[in-house]
């Protein structure tokens, strides 16, 4: 018989350690799941400029903002992949990483990898192992003009000083949680594209108080986290085109490679076929509508890689009918918050709960991808799973 | 007179049971005479004779056809509503039905009169499947008479393939039995007798060839047609829902499997199957024949067809799905480790069959005159002599021998050699009418008994639809196989024959019409679970139920309800069963949630009652009309609108529904009300025959709606379901005994039962009625009847 002194004292502990226990469990990162969208939230914010992409695998890598630290001198680049369901912005649209040149900066909400593709970005050598990032998974990837943008941030001019190639801005709108959202000062020179109404222009078309959108890139002054303008919309007209013309990129892209996807339920059948539920992901309101549109009732499905790569995906498909189209409200990043059930007659082995897949409508053509892109073996497969650092 | 006389002993016969006591063709004189007087003889009797048309003088001998056909005409006008004219007095639904039913009736016994009427010679042709079983027990040679291009299909009536009246001879027919003599005999007697040797190919172990469905696999090369042994060594893994894998010969040519069988062996423990059959010329591959065919572009080529362990078994994510996520095989799926075959195989059976038929001597260039010559056509004589008797089924008369020796003759003075010259004989015999038509009677004289011959043949094509055999043969020689004790000592030596299996086969599926069955391809998408294997499974269900109650000798109450059925692993699934685990059919118990039991719920029966799409309320009613009871109703009136589909922005509504809106039109409801109650006793089964309480509707709106299976026959007596229903039949034992008999014998004596033969059945049935219509009493009383030996 145990004393009850004894069992309050063993209470209390169990008590104190299920506290702790949940305070530290709270304080881990999260870790994505293959099938479950990963909340924002939890997520960390990450900016640099956008120095290096893997445009086939969905992979780059960002120069990080300077710190009171060495990093800027001895630091490496964060080499970061995509989460597969990740959702890049640029002029204001979706857009894919290749739409983001080189030399833009960006801002990304990063995870650490989820289970199982911990090894997807290799480790930092050990000389420089002090500036490991554990967050090397994006969730999204924006340059400035679309990151301020879409949280309803802009910039007043304040001053502009063309010789000495200094522009005073101000945050005007909402101001952003991340990101610059004081006063600053950028640099601005001639090499700067102004844009003007759906014309680019010069400097001199900058107004004090006019309200702007920039992205921003390198500078020397880099390590002190200073910025240099590379490209400035001047009036709502240029920002309209610029959004546009990104926008057609993303839906052009999207009918050819195929709207992505990955699979909540495999229900197979014994007899040949099956339904399978999947979620699409955040893609442009036009493709959405080509799905809801959809009169034949032969939306094919193709198999793809946690990079969004596919095989030969316009023979490797299987087509389907829709079953059931479903919605849910305030979906989560990266989701289009829209759910198909589809029955096939036949089953492809990549068909399985948490798996990426392309979807295609009937009323897209047929495109033969590149070669690059398409994994062609096996050995292809195995090769793309790992990110192979360029330097 | 005539008519009057045959529906005077009509009626006893047609309204003796019970259920459909109403449903007897009206009296002519009570009646349809009035009917005529109140609403036809105004305008066509004498006087008028509106159209050149008179009905009170229209003679009811309906066997002559010109009557028949103009009594057609009569039943045709009023069945359209056509007559009376819209602006006369227009008659009761039920005043018509009578009519139409009267009119019916006698132009559907009147037909029969005409298809069973016999001269002093009767020819009835073998069917093919009779003609394949003829030249297998003639000469040991497997002929496959259903083969594209092998012998024309034979038209049925009511499901009988062997009716004589029906198998008619064309130029066709002639051609085929030429050339299919030529293969049989070439087959028999070869150049050279091939020897049987043996082939084997394995799997590159430790990997195992992985066959999933819809793949083919190996190469089985049959360069001589004959008989077959493969071995296969493999493991055989069900689905994940306890489907069996069904390993079969897939026939390239043909394009189909064949020979095929349900194997279950654990991946640890591989089994060999051994399978023994009848192979014509061609290529032949293992394959799985589950459903879920996977052959789509190029994905089978990205799915990897070896294994050596499932559980390491990694795909290629563009190949196929073969398992869950949780590792279990979707799929039934054959492991092969090896297999080999063998053959032509030549049994020592087959051999004996041949002895005797050929001569030995094969010289040739021997001058006509010299003796070795004369022997050797001596040796032919004999040889002929043999081969005609047995191939004719009777002895071969000397004049018949020498016509056909002449053959030789003339062949081998035409500078063939010896073999060529005889096998040009033996043709001639196999394509000669003697041989593909059972012959019945005498030119000379009139006479309504068989001989011995006659009876020999008939007995031996009603119970193994084939020849004689030696023992039959001799009996018939001897002259006493009428003779009662001989007679049945025969019938229980032939009946414990493995041939017998023939006639549990044949017969049963001529009787219950299961030739229907597939013959509307379900809708692969609103049936996507049917397959051909299930499809076969549905037939052996209900040829091994009868085959159960033939061989235990058990009461025919048993066709109408039991408490078990015959099932294999696809049925218990398709059944929603519990599972066997054993491949093969096995008698199983039925409990009442299976909601089985009888003939009537088998799915063969429900789904050759259906059309593919929907299940068939009144196709179900004529079916139990037909094969229950007997009695073919009247045939629709013309120009009837078929069902429509249900319209989207209407209710959903069964097909009951539909058809009682129908049925209230008086031309159609005089009919419906007798057919339509025997049908929705079964609506509980779709067009699959599987159990359901709700009937899926297309389109319309709402929730499907639930099944509604009672009913009241026309006496007024209700039933609540299926089970009520099947009550009520066997509660009338004796009206089902008579409708089977009148089958059976309509499938032995090859013609179709006319009044005339109503009462030596009715004495059959009233025999086997005390032994409780058991039914190996039943087929013995039936064969030692005095209507079974009567031309």
């Amino acid at each position: 018989m145990i004393p009850a002194t004894k069992r309050l004292l063993a209470i209390l502990l169990f008590l104190f350690a299920s506290s702790v226990f949940a305070r530290a469990q709270d304080q881990q990162d999260y870790v994505p799941e293959a099938g479950k969208f990963a909340p924002v939230a939890k997520s960390r914010y990450i900016a640099g400029e956008l120095v290096y992409i893997d445009s086939v695998n969905r992979r780059g890598g960002i120069r990080l903002e300077g710190d009171e630290k060495s990093r800027y001198h001895a630091g490496p680049v964060h080499w970061f992949a995509l989460l597969p369901y990740a959702t890049v912005w640029s002029n204001g649209a979706l857009a894919e990483i290749r739409d983001i040149p080189i030399g833009t900066h960006v801002h990304g909400y990063f995870f650490v990898p989820p289970k199982g593709e911990e090894d997807t970005i290799p480790p930092l050598p050990e000389h420089q192992k002090q500036f490991t990032i554990p967050h090397n998974h994006a969730v999204s990837l924006e340059d400035d003009f679309s990151f301020y943008q879409r949280r309803g941030q802009a910039w007043k001019v304040v001053s502009i000083d063309a010789e000495k190639e200094k522009i005073n801005v101000e945050p005007t709108g909402t101001k952003s949680k991340d990101g610059i959202n004081t006063p600053y000062t950028f640099d601005i020179d001639h090499r700067t594209r102004i844009w003007k109404s759906r014309r680019l222009s010069d400097l001199t078309d900058i107004q004090v108080g006019a309200t702007v959108q920039l992205n921003l890139g390198w500078a020397q002054g880099w390590g002190d986290r200073e910025f240099r303008v590379g490209e400035i919309w001047l009036d709502d007209e240029s920002r309209r085109f610029a959004t546009e013309f990104q926008r057609r990129m993303h839906v052009r892209y999207e009918r050819q490679r195929w709207s992505p996807a990955w699979i909540d339920h495999v229900e197979a059948f014994d007899f040949g076929g099956g339904i399978v539920t999947l979620t699409l992901f955040e893609v442009d309101q036009e493709i959405i509508d080509d799905f809801r549109k959809e009169k034949n009732d032969r939306i094919a499905v193709a198999v793809a890689e946690k990079t969004l790569r596919t095989w030969f995906h316009r023979a490797d498909r299987k087509f389907c009918k829709l079953v059931e189209w479903k919605e849910v409200d305030n979906p989560p990043l990266g989701s289009s918050g829209i759910q198909l059930r589809l029955k096939f007659v036949e089953l492809l082995a990549g068909y399985e709960p948490g798996a990426c897949v392309r979807v295609k409508c009937d009323s897209w053509k047929f495109v033969t991808m590149p070669s690059e892109e398409r994994l062609k073996s096996r050995a292809d497969q195995e090769r793309s799973a790992k990110m192979v650092l360029p330097w | 007179m005539k008519a009057q006389f045959v529906i005077g002993v009509l009626l006893p016969f047609v309204v003796q049971s019970a259920i459909l006591a109403e449903d007897g063709p009206a009296d002519f004189t009570t009646t349809v005479q009035p009917f005529f007087a109140k609403y036809c003889l105004r305008c066509h009797d004498a006087k008028k004779q509106e159209g050149k048309f008179r009905l009170d003088t229209m003679s009811r001998d309906f066997t002559d056809m010109l009557v028949a056909q103009r009594w057609g005409e009569v039943l045709f006008r009023v069945n359209s509503g056509e007559m009376p004219p819209k602006d006369e007095p227009q008659p009761e639904s039920a005043e018509l039905g009578e009519v139409a039913e009267w009119i019916s009736t006698g132009i559907n016994e009147g037909r029969a009169a005409r298809m069973a009427r016999r001269g002093p010679v009767a020819h009835y042709r073998l069917s093919r499947d009779e003609y394949a079983n003829t030249v297998f027990d003639l000469l040991g040679v497997h002929f496959d008479a259903r083969m594209p291009g092998a012998l024309n299909e034979d038209p049925r009536w009511h499901g009988f393939d062997r009716i004589g009246s029906m198998l008619t001879l064309s130029p066709s027919h002639v051609d085929r039995y030429f050339q299919a003599a030529e293969t049989v005999l070439d087959q028999a007697f070869p150049t050279q007798q091939p020897t049987a040797a043996k082939t084997r190919q394995a799997a590159s172990a430790p990997d195992r060839w992985l066959i999933y469905p819809g793949l083919h696999h190996g190469n089985i090369n049959v360069r001589t047609p004959g008989l077959y042994r493969i071995r296969i060594q493999l493991s055989a893994v069900p689905s994940f829902k306890g489907r069996l894998a069904r390993l079969s010969l897939w026939n390239n040519s043909l394009k189909r499997a064949e020979v095929g069988r349900d194997v279950r062996a654990s991946e640890d423990e591989p089994t060999i199957v051994e399978i023994e059959a009848w192979l014509p010329q061609g290529g032949f591959q293992l394959t799985n024949e589950a459903p879920g065919k996977l052959d789509d572009g190029p994905t089978p080529s990205a799915t990897f067809k070896t294994v050596t362990r499932l559980k390491d078994y990694r795909p290629n994510p563009t190949g196929y799905k073969l398992f869950t996520h949780d590792g279990k095989s979707i799929f039934p799926l054959l492991i092969v480790d090896w297999f080999e075959y063998e053959g032509p195989i030549l049994t020592e059976e087959d051999q004996r069959k041949r002895e005797g038929l050929f001569p030995v001597g094969q010289v040739s260039n021997l001058p006509a005159d010299s003796k070795q010559m004369q022997d050797l056509l001596k040796e032919a004589r004999e040889c002929l002599n043999r081969f005609i008797a047995r191939a004719w089924r009777r002895p071969a008369a000397d004049s018949e021998v020498d016509r056909y020796l002449k053959i030789v003759e003339s062949e081998l003075a035409a500078g063939e050699n010896f073999r060529t010259a005889s096998l040009a004989a033996m043709t001639a015999v196999l394509t000669s009418k003697n041989f593909y038509y059972i012959v019945e009677g005498s030119p000379a004289a009139e006479r309504d008994r068989l001989t011995d011959w006659e009876l020999a043949s008939r007995l031996s094509f009603f119970l193994w639809s084939s020849m004689p055999d030696e023992e039959l043969f001799e009996a018939a020689r001897k002259g006493d196989l009428h003779k009662p004790e001989v007679l049945k000592a025969q019938l229980q030596r032939m009946l414990a024959d493995r041939k017998i299996d023939r006639f549990t086969s044949a017969f049963p599926q001529q009787w219950l019409q299961l030739h229907r069955v597939g013959m509307f391809p379900p809708d692969p998408e609103l049936y996507p679970d049917y397959d051909k294997w299930l499809e076969q499974s549905m037939v052996r269900e209900t040829t091994g139920f009868f085959g159960e109650v033939f061989s235990s000798n058990l009461s025919i109450r048993e066709f109408l309800s039991s408490d078990w059925t015959v099932v294999n692993s696809r049925l218990s699934m398709h059944y929603g069963m519990t599972l066997s685990d054993q491949p093969g059919f096995h008698r199983v118990a039925l409990r009442p949630d299976d909601h089985r039991g009888g003939l009537l719920t088998h799915a063969s029966v429900l789904s050759l009652t259906s059309d593919g799409t929907r299940h068939r309320p009144v196709h179900r009613g004529v079916w139990v009309s037909e094969a229950i009871f007997g009695r073919t109703p009247p045939p629709p009136p013309p120009n009837v609108e078929p069902l429509e589909p249900t319209p989207s922005d209407k209710l959903k509504a069964t097909i009951r529904d539909q058809l009682e809106a129908h049925a209230t039109h008086s031309t159609c409801a005089s009919c419906h009300r007798k057919i339509d109650p025997l049908g929705f006793a079964f609506d509980n089964y779709d067009a699959i025959g599987r159990w359901r309480t709700t009937e899926f509707v297309a389109g319309g709106q709402g929730e499907d709606p639930p099944v509604n299976a009672s009913g009241s026959f026309s006496d007024g007596r209700t039933y609540g379901g299926p089970d009520e229903f099947k009550q009520l039949l066997t509660s009338d034992l004796d009206r089902f005994a008579t409708a089977f008999i009148e089958h059976l014998a309509t499938f032995a004596l090859r013609r179709v039962m006319t009044i005339d033969d109503a009462a030596r059945i009715k004495a059959i049935a009233q025999a086997g009625k005390e032994d409780d219509y058991r039914l190996r009493t039943l087929v013995e009383q039936f064969v030692t009847s005095d209507l079974f030996q009567r031309r």
